[in-house]
């Protein structure tokens, strides 16, 4: 049995009050175990981007269960939430946000730091996961040197340094090239492992070939649950 | 998150040039100005500080040094009447008009004193030495003042002319400079009062060395049982002094706004450069607080700018306080940068970029995790 790491039941979520309520998730069940990466794709406000925020803690659901991690974080203090994301998650965006004073190393090294690391470890660390994207010889390079797929590449470093459970991204090749999107994808799907699973958000019919399950959602409910390509086995 | 922080503020250079230039400026000000202050403080009573005494007997009615009156024969006897005075010292301070070589009038303050074991009088010497004044119509003049007085070629044996009698300079004092900005003239007890037109027992003041301070409050009850003369400690009679002259003439005020106003232009632009980079890094910052910062790592990044700003500008403004004191001395104004009005100053220009940065940390406050995905 392999280990789920974000699990929701009958989740809800509903913004505003009153005449202004307006329900965006409508009673989601799903769950990401480590080993798959899964995406998650539907129309435009369909309740994507919502549903990841509170799977990762980033906001509280109306109604509904969320378990992150071994973590019933729908029932926790926001302190405790924070706690359970330091330690188990990784981000990645689509506007890669990173600082653009600093260095791709320090831009990794830094929130190392903030989890705890010292500072020589934190910088060796940031220097092993620049290295596994391939980005070696930019380690010294700012934001404003690289280009768009060497930053989101940067960012896939900073997620991964942490050595997270779970990353979660939303759109992370929207501002890329095919040839830059796929490429950022193959470097993800390598991080699926035993211990570890990725979630994806995104509109792109072409990331499925690197996906174990994708997960439609229409209106704020699950239309449609599909294994992905690499499960089919027509992974590039 | 230091390195985060003040590597994202030195970013953007033309920003934090200009905000460095602001707090230095800003801090310059209140250096200055307080230093001012505490200079118009020390020179308002720098006679009574520097005769020193326990306790001084003056006329009733007096509320400041400068203006004392003479007391009448007999009044010693009073001021020496408790046993625990040790020593009796008379002082003269007194406005006379003073002749110049070329024959113009200048007010100034005559400074009679009683040379004693325990006070150097005059405090600061350029020329000659306080012993130069024992022979008698012998005085000295500032050398700030030198000018003033319209003395030509060396002022050691310069002729002036008090009243009716005559003296000759016999040495310069260094920078001795009266609030009034009256020149001082200091000469010893006996010629003072031939300048004054004063009896051989009589003086301005009665300034009584105790053999206990503690039985001071005991000798100006009993000098005050009299109904012409009042006792007051030393420090009572220096702090009246210093509220008459520095609170009374509005001086203190007038600094204190201007102060206050290079505070205000201080914490506006450091406010403006704090909120301007804070703006420009909310994203980066939200998706910290999505990685797991806490709050109060996340307000530290506004914190370590502003430390930072105070640091350097501070410090900056601190140098450039030094290099304009040195300017004011010329100008015969005293800046005073002691221990107390510097640590003055560098609240004054923490509290400001402490105030600057309440902007920006209410941004970042406000700042929701969810928005990394917005
Ligand atoms: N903070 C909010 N307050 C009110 N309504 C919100 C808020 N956030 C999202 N919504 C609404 O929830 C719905 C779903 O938004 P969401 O961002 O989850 O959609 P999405 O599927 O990610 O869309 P897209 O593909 O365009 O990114 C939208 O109608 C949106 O207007
Ligand atoms: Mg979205």
């Amino acid at each position: 049995m392999t280990r789920v790491l974000v699990r929701s039941v009958a989740l809800e979520k509903t913004f505003g009050e009153g005449e202004l309520a307006t329900p965006v998730l409508k009673g989601i069940s799903v769950e990401v175990a480590a080993g798959e990466l899964v995406l998650l794709m539907g129309p435009s406000g369909s309740g994507k981007t919502t549903l990841i925020s509170v799977l990762a803690g980033l906001l509280r659901p109306t109604a509904g269960h969320v378990e992150l991690c071994g973590a019933p974080i729908s029932d926790l203090h926001e302190a405790d939430v924070t706690r359970v994301r330091r330690r188990h998650l990784g981000f990645v965006f689509q506007s890669y946000n990173l600082f653009p004073a600093l260095t791709a190393l320090d831009n990794i090294a830094e929130v190392l730091k903030l989890k705890g690391l010292a500072a020589r470890d934190a910088r060796a660390r940031a220097t092993r996961a620049l290295t596994d994207v391939g980005l070696g010889d930019r380690l010294h390079h700012r934001p404003g040197q690289l280009s768009g797929g060497q930053k989101q590449r940067v960012a896939i470093a900073r997620a991964l340094a942490g050595d997270p459970a779970l990353i979660l991204g939303d759109e992370v090749t929207a501002a890329l090239d095919t040839h830059t999107a796929l490429h950022v994808l193959a470097i993800l799907r390598a991080q699926v492992n035993a211990e570890r699973g990725i979630l994806l958000v995104t509109h792109d019919k072409r990331l499925e070939q690197f996906a174990d399950r994708v997960i439609e959602i229409e209106d704020g409910q699950i239309s449609r649950v599909t294994p992905g390509g690499a499960r089919t086995g027509a992974a590039a | 998150m230091l390195r985060i922080a003040l590597q994202s503020l030195a970013h953007d250079r033309g920003k934090l040039v200009a905000s460095i230039a602001g707090v230095a400026f800003a801090a310059t000000l209140v250096f200055a100005q307080v230093g001012l202050y505490a200079g118009f403080l020390q020179s308002s009573s720098a006679v009574i500080r520097h005769v020193g005494g326990d306790v001084w007997v003056m006329a009733r009615g007096t509320v400041v040094v400068d203006n004392g009156e003479r007391l009448s024969a007999g009044s010693r006897e009073i001021a020496a009447a408790h046993p625990c005075v040790e020593r009796v010292r008379g002082l003269v301070l007194s406005f006379q008009a003073l002749r110049k070589p070329n024959g113009s009038l200048e007010a100034v303050q005559i400074v009679g004193f009683e040379p004693s074991p325990k006070q150097v009088l005059p405090w600061a010497m350029a020329r000659g030495l306080p012993q130069d004044l024992h022979p008698p119509m012998r005085v000295a003049v500032d050398r700030l003042d030198v000018e003033k007085l319209a003395i030509d070629g060396d002022p050691i044996g310069a002729e002036l002319g008090i009243g009716a009698e005559s003296v000759r300079v016999a040495a310069v004092t260094d920078g001795i400079r009266a609030f009034t900005l009256a020149p001082y003239v200091f000469a010893e007890l006996a010629t003072a009062r031939r300048l004054t037109l004063l009896g051989s027992d009589q003086a301005f003041y009665w300034v009584l060395d105790l053999a206990r301070p503690e039985c001071a409050s005991e000798v100006v009850a009993s000098v005050d049982r009299h109904p012409d003369l009042v006792a007051r400690r030393t420090d009572d009679f220096r702090e009246m002094t210093e509220t008459y002259w520095v609170a009374g003439s509005g001086a203190g005020a007038a600094l204190g706004f201007s102060a206050l106003l290079g505070l205000v232009v201080g914490v506006v632009i450091v406010g403006q450069t704090l909120y301007a980079v804070t703006k420009e890094h909310l994203r980066e910052l939200a998706t910290l607080k999505a990685i797991g910062a806490s709050p109060a790592e996340i307000v530290s990044f506004v914190g370590w700018q502003a430390a930072f700003l105070a640091l350097v500008g501070g410090g900056l403004g601190l140098g450039m306080a030094f290099g304009v004191r040195n300017l004011a001395v010329d100008a015969g104004l005293t800046i005073v940068l002691s221990g107390p009005v510097l640590a003055l100053g560098s609240a004054a220009v923490l509290l400001m970029c402490a105030v600057a940065s309440v902007w920006s940390v209410r941004a970042v406050l406000a700042l929701e995790a969810a928005e990394v995905f917005r």
